[in-house]
């Protein structure tokens, strides 16, 4: 009787489904529309791993009711339907095999529309399928764009080959003043879940970091530091992480194209020991500022990002002034791409080298990463500052080392925020954050980038139900791409970081590391900052 | 059990047996029909605006995924149940009459379930009674910080737990099921009475207190429901009729009407603007300024689009999505020529119950800033918008206040009054005086022509300068000599004296707003400091 029932059920659900679904069939007799629909996401022309979950689309025709797709490729066809809707959802096995017919080569897509005066037929469009796969799995933060608040936010992971979205940690969903934290800078170790770290801030505060399935609460305080670990890289094969620590402050725009200004009143660079819990500073400046740390997949070079705020900024001034002197220069504050060698034998550092000069050209450079062949740094160039995600001016570029030229990746910028992006294992594909949907909210997008150097057009994150790119109101922050997904469970995380304190780390001092404090002061922070409470916790990560 | 249940029929029948005479029962009334109506009209006229703005204060959809934020919260489903139900308030005598079937339903099941005699049948309408004294009681806070899903949430639950005793009762026992809409039978014309007594006193000490302790709350939701309708002549209208009571939302509805009605130099001190304590607390428990509750809208009217984009997504981030955010945003990125955003929360809204109109009427300006700088509205928030640019952080706060302060170039005279009205408000004389000169050699709004006289003390001959002043110089000595008995305790006088000279800016100088003044809030040093 049960079986009978669920059955009833079922078949029901079944019959609502096919039922309310218009037929896929390609029309018999249709007339040519003499244009290319109108489709959300713009997939028209892109270039897509083999291994990419099906690029559902909406297409958007003011009279049509019932539309068809055609797919075409490497002797495959695959046929989907949409109704008033427009939202054409695509059978994953039949895409799946289409994607692996077609690779290196194109799928051509046939869109058929159902209009009051018979059927229409739009001018094809291709989409090119790479040879590469791109990694599976792509870490983000979901919460809101910019500004100052935060409630509910979480790290989440989706499998690129499908649309499962798992959430790596999710903070407290209802507010509790004893409980609210917030988390950010997610990152791992070449592009491997076996070690990963973030950081919570407020409440529970502290920098989770896993290493073989466990998780550690680390704190990073001592009196040189200047706040806590800010932005990470994983050393590719040693136990350390290069960290900036970021004294930083925002700004709203009343009337101005740009929303808000992120800006730092001192940064430096540490270098934390994982096995041993340590850390150390790789620069220690009063004046100049250093801060996105990256390194090499050889792992014998670090490149980060620094400027000398030298001729705006007074240190020596207290905080309200120097909030002051910051508002007035913040578009005069420009950041040149930098490296400084390593000995992971000795663990000790040479001599910073300017990589590009961009404050030459009176531009700024942020976000530096190496592919994993190590030959492009990829980067974000816009007009000024470090927090290109909030500027329309950011663009990808990427200094090619074998031939020393530097040049846009203009393919795959837009007019808006191109920014924060993580390079693929096999370095053939890159995800990064655009606002070029709507200027608020960012998406991540894809590119693909081949063996001359050069990006393709990228397409966006696709969705099972392609319209959630405009329904969800959060932004996709600091996208990560890896080759596995996170082992550590949510409930392991959680225990971390609500039932351990966390550790200090010891701090030791680096002989090799470059060190020039101004003489007024002796030191370059003001005054520790609490990790634990998060009072002056910096807004750390783009939004 | 089986004892009991089979003692009920004949107590059903002893009291049949006891039943009234038919001559007799002509003088019973129907107590729950009139519960239902009394509710009804509470929940509807009388509340109803409350709901409505709570409503506002709300965002309900379908799509689960969107509503993911309230669903993953304790008593998510819960939660997401009674938002929907709160949509009904759209129209407030349709979600009044869901609200008013509730509980006369709960009230009708819980004299069933508790097997209540007639003697004792007044008991079952005090849950439901209990319900209106606590949402009274709540005041703003039923729908401050969002936390609307319990409004019908709770007595939801209520019915559904008594609805599934019922079907237990009913099921084992085979009580029979009292009338819903009749006079029940064995109910004496005492009993009856008692009933209608209790509900009667009940409601009128819940109205009671909403008028002694919570006056503002129904006040405060009327305001904002016609500043959404921009009833500019209303919002005037209330507020002048409650001018004795003050508050900062109010003031900001009133003074924003005035600011869209072109009135703002003549009429802004006809309410009183001492600000008492509201009864409103934010997500933390802690009281709370309720500045959340116009500081968007102040930015928006104000010209300051960017701000009000920047402070309705802070709202956005604690509370999740409101109605009521989510079409300012739109205006908002309208304004700012953000197509896309302003279709992103379009498309959101146009999936909200009811909320059709405006989605069509907004959707008919996207892409179009012809349509955009000719809508009235937003055509006169247009002149008052900065003309340079500069950061939040410069100013104090609420930033429509304190950019006003600083304001040393506007993009039309509307700016102007704007910035001069603040001075006056904030008694910044010197600023005050400083920003005159464009209206040298013309008559000023009697407001201005105020703050002048009273500048004059300090910068003698300036009053020379414009025309018109002699009447209210008169004015002015007249009414130095009678306050010269008060000056000695202007806070214990401030508000005896409001009714003879409201209106009056000489009298808000010296008797109004005192606690900011005292405060030194108004002092232009900080920008971390606020404009009370």
């Amino acid at each position: 009787m049960r079986h009978c029932l669920s059955y009833i059920i079922i078949y029901s659900t079944l019959f609502i489904i096919v039922g309310c679904k218009p037929e896929a069939k390609v029309p018999g007799q249709f007339a040519e529309a003499g244009a290319r629909a109108d489709i959300y996401p713009d997939y028209m022309g892109v270039v897509v791993p083999p291994n990419i979950a099906p690029l559902n689309f909406i297409v958007r025709d003011s009279f049509a009711t019932t539309y068809v797709a055609q797919l075409q490729g490497g002797g495959e066809e695959l046929l989907a339907a949409a109704g008033e809707d427009g939202k054409v959802q695509m059978d994953s096995v039949a895409w799946r095999k289409l994607l692996v017919a077609s690779k290196g080569s194109d799928v051509t897509v046939n869109i058929y529309a159902d209009r009051p005066d018979g059927w229409v037929h739009f001018q094809p469009f291709t989409v090119s399928v790479a040879e590469e796969p791109i990694d599976a799995f792509l870490s983000y933060r979901l919460i809101e764009p910019g500004y100052e608040l935060y409630r509910q936010l979480g790290i989440y992971q989706r499998n690129l080959t499908t649309f499962d979205e798992v959430p790596v940690y999710e903070n407290n969903r209802e507010y509790n003043d004893g409980e609210n934290h917030c988390v950010n800078c997610h990152n791992f170790r070449m592009g491997s879940t076996d070690r990963m770290l973030f950081h919570v801030r407020s409440n529970h505060g502290g920098t989770i970091v896993v290493q073989d399935g466990k998780a550690q609460k680390i704190q990073f305080k001592d009196s040189t530091i200047i706040t806590s670990a800010v932005y990470p890289s994983w050393h590719p094969t040693e136990n350390l992480v290069a960290f900036s620590t970021n004294k930083t402050g925002q700004a709203f725009h009343l009337y101005y194209p740009e929303k808000i200004e992120v800006m730092d009143e001192a940064s430096d660079l540490l270098l934390y020991d994982a096995e041993k819990n340590e850390v150390s500073h790789i620069i220690r400046t009063s004046v100049e500022m250093e801060t996105f740390p990256c390194w090499a997949p050889d792992g014998r070079t670090l490149y980060y990002c620094a400027a000398d705020p030298g001729p705006y900024l007074d240190p020596s001034l207290p905080d309200s002034m120097l909030n002051r002197q910051i508002l007035a220069a913040y578009d005069s504050l420009r950041y040149n791409l930098m490296s400084i060698s390593f000995d992971p034998s000795t663990r000790s550092f040479g001599k910073p080298q300017l990589v590009v000069d961009a404050q030459s050209e009176k531009k700024s450079i942020s976000v530096p990463r190496v592919s994993p062949d190590g030959r492009y740094i990829l980067y974000t160039k816009g007009d000024y500052g470090q927090f290109h995600i909030w500027h329309t001016s950011s663009d990808l570029w990427v200094k090619d080392l074998q031939t020393d030229s530097c040049y846009a990746l203009s393919a795959a910028n837009s007019p808006d925020v191109d920014s924060f992006h993580s390079w693929s294992s096999n370095g053939r594909w890159f995800v990064f954050s655009s606002r070029r949907m709507d200027g608020n909210y960012t998406r991540p997008f894809i590119a693909y980038f081949d063996a001359q150097g050069r990006a393709h057009k990228p397409f966006v994150l696709p969705q099972e139900d392609p319209e959630w790119n405009i329904l969800l109101l959060k932004s996709y922050n600091v996208p990560e791409l890896t080759r596995d997904a996170v082992r550590i469970s949510e409930k392991d995380l959680r225990h971390c970081i609500y039932d351990t304190d966390g550790e200090l780390a010891t701090y030791k001092q680096n002989p090799t590391a470059i060190v020039r404090l101004d003489g007024i002061t002796g030191a370059s922070p003001k005054k520790p900052v609490d990790g634990t409470t998060g009072a002056t916790a910096p807004q750390t990560s783009p939004r | 059990m089986r004892k009991k249940t089979s003692i009920q029929p004949n107590k059903a029948k002893t009291g049949q047996q006891t039943a009234p005479s038919s001559t007799k029962r002509k003088w019973l009334l129907p107590v729950l029909p009139i519960f239902f109506v009394l509710t009804w009209l509470w929940a509807a006229w009388y509340y109803g605006s409350v709901f409505y703005i709570s409503r506002e204060y709300s965002f309900w959809v379908q799509d689960t995924r969107i509503m993911e934020f309230i669903l993953s919260q304790p008593y998510g489903s819960l939660r997401y149940l009674g938002r929907a139900m709160l949509q009904l308030y759209r129209y407030p005598w349709l979600g009044g009459l869901l609200m008013a079937l509730m509980l006369s339903l709960g009230s009708w099941l819980t004299g069933y379930c508790m097997r209540l005699r007639p003697s004792w049948r007044p008991i079952q309408y005090l849950p439901a009674l209990c319900y209106m004294a606590v949402v009274t009681f709540l005041g703003l806070d039923i729908f401050f910080e969002a936390r609307t899903g319990l409004i019908f949430g709770i007595p939801f639950v209520v019915l559904v737990v008594l609805c599934i005793w019922a079907i237990m009762i009913r099921s084992f026992s085979r009580k029979p099921v009292p009338t819903l809409v009749g006079i029940p039978k064995d109910e004496s014309p005492r009993q009856n009475r008692m009933q209608l007594a209790v509900i009667v006193l009940c409601l009128a000490a819940i109205i009671g207190f909403d008028q002694w302790q919570r006056p503002y709350v129904r006040v405060i939701c009327q305001l904002l429901d016609m500043e959404y309708r921009q009833d500019w002549a209303g919002i005037q209208k209330l507020a002048r009729a409650n001018a004795k009571m003050s508050n900062r939302p109010m003031a900001c509805s009133y003074a924003i009407s005035l600011v869209q009605t072109g009135q703002v130099a003549e009429r802004l001190f006809d309410i009183r603007l001492d600000y008492d304590s509201l009864s409103i607390h934010g997500m933390d428990g802690a009281h709370n300024n309720a500045s959340s509750l116009y500081v968007p809208e102040g930015d928006y009217y104000g010209g300051f689009i960017q701000s009000a984009m920047h402070a309705s997504m802070e709202q956005m981030v604690m509370t999740g999505p409101t109605i009521r955010l989510l079409k300012l945003m739109t205006k908002c990125a309208l304004m700012r020529s953000e197509w896309e955003l302003a279709e992103k929360y379009l498309t959101l809204l146009r999936r909200v119950p009811f909320e059709g109109a405006f989605c069509r009427k907004y959707d008919a300006l996207l892409r179009r800033p012809d349509l955009v700088n000719a809508d009235k509205e937003m055509a006169l928030i247009r002149l008052t918008e900065p003309i340079h640019d500069s950061f939040e952080n410069q100013y104090q706060q609420p930033l429509f206040m304190g950019y006003n302060l600083l304001l040393f170039e506007g993009r039309s005279s509307n700016a102007l009054i704007n910035s001069l009205v603040v001075c006056l408000y904030t008694k910044l004389m010197p600023q005050f005086v400083e920003r005159l000169e464009p209206l040298i050699g013309t008559m000023p709004p009697s407001i201005i022509q105020d703050g002048i006289l009273l500048a004059e003390n300090k910068n003698p001959g300036i009053s020379k300068s414009f025309t018109g002043l002699n009447v209210r110089q008169a004015q002015l000595q007249t009414f130095f000599q009678k306050m010269q008995p008060y000056m000695s305790d202007r806070p214990g006088h401030a508000y005896e004296l409001f009714p003879r000279y409201k209106g009056y800016y000489p009298y808000y100088y010296f008797f109004g707003n005192l606690k900011a003044t005292k405060k030194g809030y108004t002092s232009l040093q900080s920008s971390s400091s606020g404009v009370n």
